[in-house]
């Protein structure tokens, strides 16, 4: 058996410090509360709360600003984003960037998957073959989200519920205009169960 | 903390042999029953804070040794409980035992604490004491029965069913019960206490059980305050579904008699009942008012708004429903955010490193029938050391769609506190 200080000495050195625990990232302070609904270290894993774990910084900040100005509209995001602008968006988005995703544990049905697999070829387009989107476009990645908000979300692009006016979704809001309710629903299951 | 002194310990199992040492059941409790040996947090109380602050504080250091002590073997969650009245949920889908927090390395030891000894540094459990650093009180409410006349007499025959558990399987019991025709009489205490739309949520759900299973019968709401506390128009709104419900105003309930089966209220009206809930006026939980912990008004504990340290006793934290004077209300979820924030503070204050600055936030959903819910929303920033208000939002109606989303919250502070 080793000795313990030298099993202590591998593991130290095996353990990249890069690894240390989310509330050891200075944006842990900032970001706390959103584990309330977004789970710890923004892992939700309910069907409706999205994953921030991993998200981009960018469409983050871009998505708290929208909350906060109710261009997208959510009565529990508007006062918590406002907290997070005023606290620092870029510290609590780059908190949720740091975090390693934890995929939705919540499976889909593969039938709805194999369906929306055919039906994803104009995603692909924007959002990549993998569906893992483009960062230096804010395109997000759609993998592993809860298929629940997934599906609320193209619905809010369809009904031009979401961040009206806003010259880059336009695309992506004519060309849900023309995907039918079941559709939408077949799409959400799909990247919701890609890894 | 790092995950390396987590993996050490994990992998060398010297962090499964502290976790045996009190075998998370401990009998013998007399002297100094845990020995300490390095730094150590008691939290007293697994509730929604201090289940919180325990899990928590072990997350942020390890080597910690946390210690809570909480009676119940299970955790059972008062948000939800209501509709465990209506028949909509069961209590078994709200009930937690506390086997994941032992996973985080917390030691439980299912007793009560029984007195706080701040200058000590010392927490009395029966005959025997257990030493600490730092203390994380989060006792809860306790209620203030000599407040109505015969409420304490009347035992168990007047229920509270304010704490989720036996009585509110037996409430709902009562109200199935109930004949149609009859009438259910509760009574709302004066803030401040526990959950102030809860009293509102219960009343929606009994009121919409009788609408839906016996027409007939009626609900009159007594309620203490001059009108609804919280979320007022939106349950104004929501009670217009229910011809049943009888909502009066400053209408405190002073007395109870459960041989009449009456209760009084202080304009001296008196009102008959076949089904009663009395929510008694509340203080904080009572090792908080004997340690001296409470204000002036003897109910509530002050503290800072950044440390949550009792501005009465050094190195004793108070978390939750006890506290007074930070403009949140009493709700689970300002009980978790304190939970997480009082961790990290005693986590830094033990480890000599600059106390974060941490402010709350509270997520409110109520279920005013069986499918739609509303909600309110708190948002805060601390500024000069004082917690302010950034925002309060609420729901503009009732909607299925609030009422998905405090699924979605509810599962996800579960994990939170007790996962």
């Amino acid at each position: 058996m080793l000795p313990i200080a030298f099993a202590f000495l591998i593991l130290l050195l095996a353990v990249p410090a890069a690894e240390a625990g989310p509330l050891d990232h200075p944006g842990y302070a900032k970001a706390f509360t959103c584990s309330a609904c977004h789970g710890f270290a923004g892992n939700s894993r309910s069907e409706t709360m999205p994953i921030l774990a991993g998200m981009n910084a960018a469409y983050l900040k871009k998505a708290l600003q929208d909350y906060a100005a109710g261009k997208r509209v959510s009565p529990e995001m508007e006062p918590y984003s406002k907290m997070a602008i005023q606290l620092g968006v870029d510290d609590v988005a780059g908190y949720f960037a740091a975090q390693t995703k934890q995929p939705t544990p919540i499976a889909a049905d593969p039938a709805a998957v194999t369906r929306g697999l055919a039906a994803s070829q104009q995603c692909v387009i924007c959002h990549g073959p993998a569906g893992k989107g483009d960062p230096a476009k804010n395109i997000p990645d759609l993998t592993g989200q809860p298929a629940g908000y997934l599906q609320a979300q193209m619905a809010a692009f369809k009904a031009d519920r979401r961040s009206p006016g806003d010259e880059p979704l336009k695309a992506m809001k004519a060309l849900m205009k023309g995907i039918a309710d079941n559709q939408i629903a077949d799409l959400a299951a799909y990247y919701s169960s890609l890894r | 903390m790092s995950v390396t002194r987590r993996q050490f310990l994990r992998t060398t199992g010297l962090g499964v042999a502290a976790v045996g040492a009190l075998g998370g059941c401990a009998t013998a409790t007399k002297g100094d029953f845990a020995p300490k040996s390095g730094k150590r947090v008691v939290v007293i109380g697994g509730g929604w804070g201090g289940a919180t602050a325990a899990k928590y504080v072990k997350l942020g250091d390890p080597s910690i040794d946390v210690i809570l002590l909480e009676p119940n073997k299970q955790f059972i969650s008062c948000p939800f409980s209501n509709l465990v009245l209506s028949g909509v949920r069961t209590l078994d889908s709200m009930t937690f035992d506390y086997s994941r927090l032992r996973g985080h390395g917390v030691r439980i030891i299912h007793e009560m604490a029984t007195a706080l000894e701040p200058a000590a540094h010392r927490v009395r459990v029966g005959e025997g004491t257990l030493e600490y650093d730092k203390v994380i009180v989060s006792p809860g409410v306790e209620f203030q029965y000599e407040q109505i006349d015969g409420l304490r007499e009347a035992g168990d025959k007047v229920l509270h069913a304010w704490k989720a558990g036996p009585q509110t399987v037996e409430l709902a019991k009562q109200l199935q019960a109930l004949r149609d025709g009859g009438v259910v009489v509760m009574s709302v205490p004066p803030v401040a206490y526990r959950c102030p739309p809860g009293p509102y949520e219960r009343a929606s759900q009994i009121a919409w059980y009788i609408k839906t299973n016996k027409p007939r019968a009626k609900l009159i709401v007594l309620d203490a305050n001059p009108n609804v506390v919280s979320k007022t128009a939106l349950f104004r709104k929501a009670w217009e579904a229910y011809p049943g419900l009888e909502y009066r105003g400053s209408n405190k309930v002073t007395k109870v008699d459960p041989g009449a089966r009456t209760v009084t209220t202080e304009l001296g009206d008196t009102v008959k009942y076949d089904v009663v809930n009395v929510i008694p006026p509340q203080r904080a939980g009572t090792i908080a008012v004997e340690a001296d912990l409470v204000g002036a008004d003897k109910r509530w504990c002050e503290v800072n708004h950044v440390t949550y340290e009792s501005v009465k006793h050094k190195d004793v934290h108070v978390i939750g429903d006890s506290t007074i004077g930070l403009p949140v209300p009493k709700s689970g979820n300002v009980a978790n955010a304190m939970g997480k924030i009082s961790a990290a503070v005693v986590v830094a204050m033990l480890n000599g490193r600059p106390v974060p600055e941490m402010p709350p936030g509270n997520t409110c959903y109520s279920w005013v029938n069986d499918r739609e819910a509303i909600a309110v929303v708190n948002s805060y920033r601390i500024d000069n050391g004082k917690v302010v208000q950034i925002e309060q939002k609420l729901t503009p109606v009732q909607s299925r769609a609030v009422a998905t989303n405090s699924l979605g919250w509810a599962q996800s502070i579960w994990a939170d506190v007790i996962g």
